[in-house]
């Protein structure tokens, strides 16, 4: 491509000249997309950053126009998603885009961490962007959950009910601490006004701000590769990584078609198969939330399974409480606990393959077993896993100082 | 082909994750089931939908109601003139604007019955229309004039079609039940043939411009050299 649309210094004149005499419109269009370099090597695995935030963008649209009708009220909250699955227009594929979404966004944020953990995305200099990613998941998480109560249905009740429990569970300030967070004795409609309000600008405000740091953080220390390797190492004459391209056009094209091969499996799902098997709409929730009922089997949505399973491994519930935590707390250490210099898993040695398989298998057995309900076996199976999960972190360490590496190439491969 | 998609340790990893770890965990997981009926039916089939929704107003309004409906709404989809939903549904005592709300009283369900009946808007999407089919087929006389079901045992409903069942031949009463839980299968999601008529449509404009955004890929990356 010409070198002249992406060097411009001073802009043509006329309107984009009188806004970027006020305001750094180009050289922030340039730094962070047009001459920001990325690896030329990326591979299917880099699609999923962009497409979170394609997915980001759609549960902000949707659930603007969702609010439009949605009554956050104990009495009316239930029959106001009715109206809108039937009487608002296109208020049912709103609402399924929006439903779908919340799944889509966990299957893509796994996709996305998996990535980190393949090619050492995590290690330094990126441990910010580490950081800030994780927190970006906490928070997704605390967004999601609240976000599945607003529908007051059975499900939404209890799996809320059962969640918001697990806090009573902290020795002595437990109790009071479920108490602050209902603001009632039980989840009543005090509950689903606040969580309401966390939903849909708390949280979200939250989200957007850690997105635009972890993008800035990123953009910082430049993007890692399949290959692990820094490609500022080697410059031209100009200054420009050899091995890198600018973002625009060529990744704005290739992540393009990323986003529409996403957005086909989205609509099939939406148009589809809108209830995700039971598993991205539960059943009991086309039932209103009754507080003298419990269904049969209470079990979280998908993307909380994992840590449901763990939780439920413990016997003893405060130990249980303090597993889940930690399976997430422990992510944070990452960069920290592996401590092999090679960043890829292409070039890293058999002890870090064979762990992560380990952890990846015990993740997802972990999914399948917290969406069963308990039974001695399940509980045996899920405590091996539980194991194998944490055995990932504690071994690693010791492990990755002196792993076996292979050679790591100087130039993207 | 096969060392093709086996040739690095991530593809390698999928494969194990989806080919082997999920399908085993699913097997072993899949418990025993309620045995159901297959209902059978077809949303796209107005006229079995038509016919569903007079045997629900006949058999099950008296005490249950699909409150998320409007009549009017029926008509526009099962393709009946507002008074025709009416006669045929209310006999004249509703009017089109109206929601599908049962014609028992008040705490009358809570007397006969010890319970009141639940709303059948979303029933089907609850339980499943097989559910809906196999219980409203489940009766069976216990003893003398005393009826249970196999679906759903110590049930407070009365078996209101021992009626139908008596009266009609075996394919009469299977259309029936099938007209039945048809028309709950659609209450349950009226937008649902939309939703499939919209869907290919769509996917189809995505094909297109994932041709095209692959040819714009494709221009665009020919000067980089790997």
């Amino acid at each position: 491509m010409s070198e002249q649309s992406t060097n411009s210094s001073a802009p043509a004149g006329g309107l984009l000249k009188w806004l970027d005499d006020r305001y750094p419109l180009i050289s922030t269009w340039n730094e962070h997309v047009a001459q920001y370099y990325a690896p030329k090597n990326f591979n299917f695995w880099y699609f999923f950053g962009s497409l979170a935030l394609l997915v980001l963008v759609n549960q902000f649209v949707t659930g603007i126009w969702l609010t439009m009708s949605y009554k956050p009220s104990a009495a009316e909250a239930f029959n106001s998603i009715e109206y809108i699955m039937r009487d608002v227009e296109w208020g049912w594929l709103i609402r399924y885009m929006h439903t779908t979404g919340a799944s889509a966004f966990f299957i893509v944020v796994y996709l996305h961490m998996t990535r980190a953990l393949l090619y050492g995305s995590y290690k330094q200099p990126r441990e910010l962007v580490w950081l800030i990613g994780m927190l970006i998941f906490v928070v997704l998480m605390a967004e999601a959950f609240m976000g599945y109560m607003l529908p007051w249905g059975q499900m939404s009740y209890w799996g809320a009910q059962v969640i918001i429990s697990l806090f009573s569970a902290i020795p002595l300030v437990g109790p009071d601490l479920a108490l602050w967070i209902r603001g009632d004795y039980i989840i009543s409609d005090a509950t689903l006004n606040r969580f309401f309000a966390l939903h849909v600008i708390a949280l979200p405000l939250v989200l957007v701000i850690l997105v635009f740091m972890h993008i800035v953080a990123l953009h910082k220390v430049g993007s890692n590769n399949p290959d692990g390797i820094e490609i500022k190492k080697y410059k031209d004459v100009q200054g420009l990584p050899l091995d890198g391209i600018a973002f625009h056009p060529y990744y704005t094209v290739k992540d393009s078609f990323g986003a529409v091969f996403f957005m086909i499996l989205f609509a099939l799902v939406v148009f589809y198969l809108p209830e995700g098997g039971g598993y991205f709409i539960e059943a009991p929730n086309f039932e209103p939330a009754d507080p003298l009922k419990t269904p049969d089997h209470i079990a979280p949505v998908w993307y909380f399974t994992p840590f449901y399973a763990i939780l439920r491994a413990v016997p003893d519930k405060f130990f249980g409480v303090v597993a889940m935590g930690a399976s997430i707390a422990v992510l944070f250490a990452m960069p920290w606990l592996d401590r092999c210099k090679v960043k890829s898993i292409r070039y890293r040695g058999y002890s870090y393959k064979l762990l992560l398989t380990m952890f990846l298998i015990s993740f997802v057995v972990l999914g399948v077993l917290g969406a069963l309900p308990s039974t001695p076996t399940y509980t045996k199976l899920a405590q091996i896993f539980t194991i194998l999960y944490f055995a990932f972190f504690i071994i690693l360490p010791f492990t990755s100082v002196n792993e076996r590496t292979k050679p790591v190439p100087e130039r993207t491969t | 082909m096969l060392t093709k998609l086996l040739n690095s340790f991530s593809k390698r990893l999928i494969w194990l994750i989806t080919g082997t770890v999920l399908p085993m965990s699913f097997a072993f997981a899949a418990g025993p089931n309620l045995q159901l009926e297959s209902a059978n039916n077809n949303v796209r089939d107005v006229e079995s939908l038509q016919r569903g929704a007079v045997h629900f107003a006949n058999y099950c309004m008296a005490c249950h109601s699909t409150k998320y409906m409007r009549y009017i709404r029926i008509a526009r989809d099962l393709g009946w003139q507002d008074e025709e939903v009416i006669d045929k549904m209310t006999y004249g005592l509703a009017l089109p604007v109206d929601d599908v709300i049962t014609r028992i009283q008040e705490g009358v369900s809570q007397q006969v019955f010890g319970t009141e009946a639940p709303d059948l808007s979303l029933m089907a999407r609850l339980k499943g229309t097989d559910y809906v089919y196999s219980f409203i087929r489940g009766y069976f006389e216990e003893e003398e004039g005393k009826w249970n079901n196999h679906v759903l045992a110590g049930t407070s409903m009365p078996n209101v079609l021992e009626g139908v069942k008596r009266h009609s031949t075996t394919e009469e009463y299977d259309q029936t039940t099938r007209d039945i839980a048809n028309f709950l299968e659609y209450v349950a999601e009226p937008y649902k043939v939309k939703r499939w008529d919209l869907g290919w449509k769509v996917i189809l404009f995505l094909l297109l411009l994932l041709i095209l955004t692959y040819l714009l890929k494709k221009e665009y990356w020919r000067d980089i050299k790997h």
